[in-house]
């Protein structure tokens, strides 16, 4: 025991204080950086030594400043970010289709009315070729209304699928970081360094990734593996396996893990959204709108050819003849180009209306699942309101959850300003009270060094 | 436990759902409406478009009951002038059969029977907006041609079928007569009367005979007529029940797609009200730490 031993406690505990304000200056730096969770200056007692009967300590060690991280919490946040990025995604693509089921004056519902009001019209005087007219272009624009929804369903439906195609190049690239950081954070570790702003870094791009696939996060001891929630590995420690986006005979983007298609497999993330709109929300709507256009051609086809013209001629087909299967959203046009050959007579004289009421019957008639053609599609407005309604509410769900997470974990990982500016106060006295033990002992050195001097 | 430092995103998503209740509100209020779009409240919206379709169809059945009360009253009061024809008709009948008249006296009768009967003719060949009334469904040439091989002097070109008009849901309506079924019925054709009286007049001969088959004829018009009474007074009481179903769609159309203009009001108040508060804790939130105080 001397007084170098006490300088030299002195001096430990300067640069003990002085690594400790660092730490806190580096919270304080970071108080806005994504991802960071913030360090604690880790100071503990040094090995005491013993004096004889006495055993005395010997001031303090610096050691490595630690992070202040929840794992666990981090997991259930990737995987509400997740529930999240499926549920938005699918919610913009939705609200985007449901523009065009929207009451407007030349939405379908309204055509459809419009065309049965023509016929109506025309059964008070059938000859009148302005009537004839009237109805022949109320036609023309309910098919031109099939047809315009089913091209924008169609150009939503490729717009997901170059979504698909980025969301996957995005994969890849985070998989490919995440493998990196990952070789990086293996290498620090392995001459025992700290690794946590790596950590940090990794779980930033953890959380971009979930924002896009679902991923299962395992620790495998000496590093991580990142899967999809059904197995498909995208990182294993320092290797990253990309996903491709091959065009399937479906004509849509599918996603492959090697040979294997993946595509069905997503359950959450924005691709799943996605997908789920692209290939789910998006075709049942068309199918059930290519049914009611095939539906309505074939039924006002069948009305005009019981009937007569203005000229006593048999009726032809007022719409063109719907394509077997799917398409006829698209395909319906008028094809009765002359108002005098609606066939609107049921005796062949040009005055009688008999035959209009074949037409007017189509209202009422069970077209499409049992149903009139109105109340049909007043099911598919159902049909996509309710869909895009459910996602609303899916996503504000999965929103506020998130939001509660995220607290959580500025709770447990967060810079406080307040607690840094009392951390800084107490690292300060404290490093101000060793400065003056150095300078006493330094006092009492050369008190001690003169003692021979007269 | 240590609370959350750095509540600002918090504070962010409240002033972002706030801004949110307020622009939602403030739609409402503009555009009156409560459904904008389908997941506003699919099932409202659904009911919406039928409801829509409904509204259509009825203004469009209101629309059609006046062009047809238009045209059927046309017919009425052309019969109307048929019947005062024909009594007149009746009426030099009776005078002629009176056995005290000159030949010229006679001759004129004849000739004003001739004249009547043109008029007639001409009446049963009305037309309305370029159809003729009284045609059958061949309703786009006169029906009454004069025809000199005919025993009557006209040759009817029409036919016997009629036209009916949906006017409601589930009720037509016949709109029209043909012609032969008014002024031709079976032993009273007015036309051929017409033609055989003015000839019993001329010759002096069978003028009772002749005379019989106008009466029949005109009992017969008489009776027709009633047709057309009756579909008037028919579209008359369906119009006041299309005005109501109207009103009744319309009221359905408020109560399920129109804003309630008073609880938006009181949503955009709230939401301000929520909004100011948020913007005045966020402020305060801003510049407060323990740095501000050590100087």
């Amino acid at each position: 025991m001397g007084l170098f031993t006490t300088l030299g406690i002195g001096v430990r505990s300067l640069l003990a204080e002085q690594g400790a304000n660092e730490v806190t200056a580096n919270n304080v730096a970071n108080l806005n950086t994504p991802g960071y969770t913030r360090q604690r200056p880790l100071l503990t007692e040094g090995d005491p030594f013993v004096l004889g009967p006495l055993t005395l300590g010997s001031g303090v060690v610096f050691g490595q400043p630690q992070s202040v991280r929840d794992a666990v919490l981090e997991l259930r946040l990737h995987d509400e970010t997740q529930q999240q990025g499926r549920s938005d995604s699918s919610l913009v693509a939705l609200q985007q289709v449901q523009t065009l089921f929207t009451e407007s004056s030349g939405d379908l519902g309204t055509r459809l009315a419009d065309l049965f009001a023509r016929i109506n019209d025309l059964s008070a005087n059938p000859s009148s070729v302005t009537l004839r007219q009237a109805l022949l272009t109320s036609a023309s624009n309910l098919a031109g209304t099939f047809n315009n929804i089913s091209r924008q369903l169609a150009t939503q439906r490729r717009n997901l699928d170059l979504n698909v195609e980025q969301g996957v190049a995005q994969v890849n690239e985070l998989s490919a970081k995440i493998a990196g950081v990952n070789q990086q954070i293996t290498a620090l570790e392995n001459v025992h360094q700290n690794a946590a702003v790596l950590i940090d870094q990794r779980t930033v791009l953890l959380r971009d990734l979930s924002q896009l696939v679902d991923v299962r996060v395992i620790d495998t001891g000496t590093s991580i593996a990142v899967t999809t929630s059904t197995g498909t590995a995208l990182v294993a420690g320092g290797q990253s396996f990309a996903l491709a986006a091959r065009i399937d005979p479906s004509g849509t983007d599918h996603i492959f893990a090697g040979t294997q298609d993946i595509t069905a497999q997503l359950t959450a993330g924005s691709l799943a959204g996605q997908i789920a709109v692209r290939d789910q929300s998006i075709p049942g709507l068309l199918q059930n709108l290519d049914g009611l256009a095939s539906a309505l051609s074939t039924a006002f086809n069948a009305a005009q050819a019981t009937g007569f013209d203005l000229n006593g001629q048999a009726g032809g087909n007022l719409f063109s003849v719907p394509p077997v299967g799917s398409g006829a959203a698209a395909a319906i046009t008028v094809t009765l180009a002359d108002p005098l050959d609606i066939a609107a007579s049921s005796d062949g004289s040009p005055g009688s209306n008999g035959n209009l009421s074949a037409f007017a019957a189509i209202q009422k008639q069970a077209l499409v699942s049992g149903q009139s053609p109105q109340d049909f599609y007043s099911g598919v407005v159902f049909q996509i309101g309710s869909a895009t309604s459910q996602a609303s509410a899916e996503s504000e769900a999965s929103g506020l959850i998130l939001r509660q997470l995220s607290d959580q974990r500025a709770a447990e990982s967060g810079v406080s300003l307040d607690e840094e500016a009392a951390n800084l106060i107490r690292f300060q006295r404290a490093y101000e009270a060793s400065a003056r033990v150095v300078s006493t002992v330094n006092e009492l050195l050369s008190t001690a060094v003169n003692l021979g001097k007269f | 436990m240590r609370i959350n430092p750095t509540p600002l995103p918090d504070l962010l998503a409240a002033l972002a759902q706030t801004q949110l209740q307020q622009q939602t509100a403030l739609q409402q209020i503009a555009s009156g409406r409560r459904v904008q779009v389908p997941s506003d409240d699919p099932a409202a919206a659904a009911v919406l478009v039928l409801n829509h379709a409904g509204t259509t169809a009825t203004t469009q059945f209101l629309h059609t009951v006046s062009n047809l009360a238009a045209r059927l009253q046309v017919a009425d009061s052309t019969i109307s002038s048929v019947v005062l024809a024909v009594q007149r008709v009746l009426t030099l009948g009776v005078q002629a059969a009176n056995g005290t008249l000159s030949n010229s006296d006679r001759a004129s009768i004849a000739t004003e029977l001739r004249g009547l009967q043109q008029q007639l003719v001409s009446l049963a060949n009305t037309s309305f907006q370029g159809t003729f009334l009284f045609g059958g469904t061949a309703s786009l040439a006169p029906p009454y041609v004069a025809d000199a091989l005919q025993a009557s002097g006209v040759r009817y070109d029409g036919n016997a079928n009629t036209n009916s008009v949906q006017v409601g849901d589930s009720f037509s309506l016949a709109v029209n007569l043909p012609g032969a079924q008014i002024f031709q019925n079976a032993g009273a054709d007015l036309f051929q009367g017409v033609h055989d009286l003015a000839a019993a007049v001329t010759a002096n001969v069978g003028i009772p005979a002749a005379l019989a088959q106008v009466r029949a004829a005109f009992d017969s018009i008489s009776a027709q007529r009633v047709f057309f009474g009756n579909a008037l007074q028919q579209l008359d009481s369906q119009q006041s029940y299309l005005n109501n179903a109207k009103l009744q769609l319309a009221q359905q159309e408020n109560t399920l797609g129109a804003a309630d203009l008073a609880a938006a009001s009181s949503d955009l108040v709230t939401a301000e009200t929520a909004r100011n508060a948020a913007l005045q804790a966020t402020s305060s939130l801003l510049h407060n730490s323990l740095f501000d105080f050590l100087k």
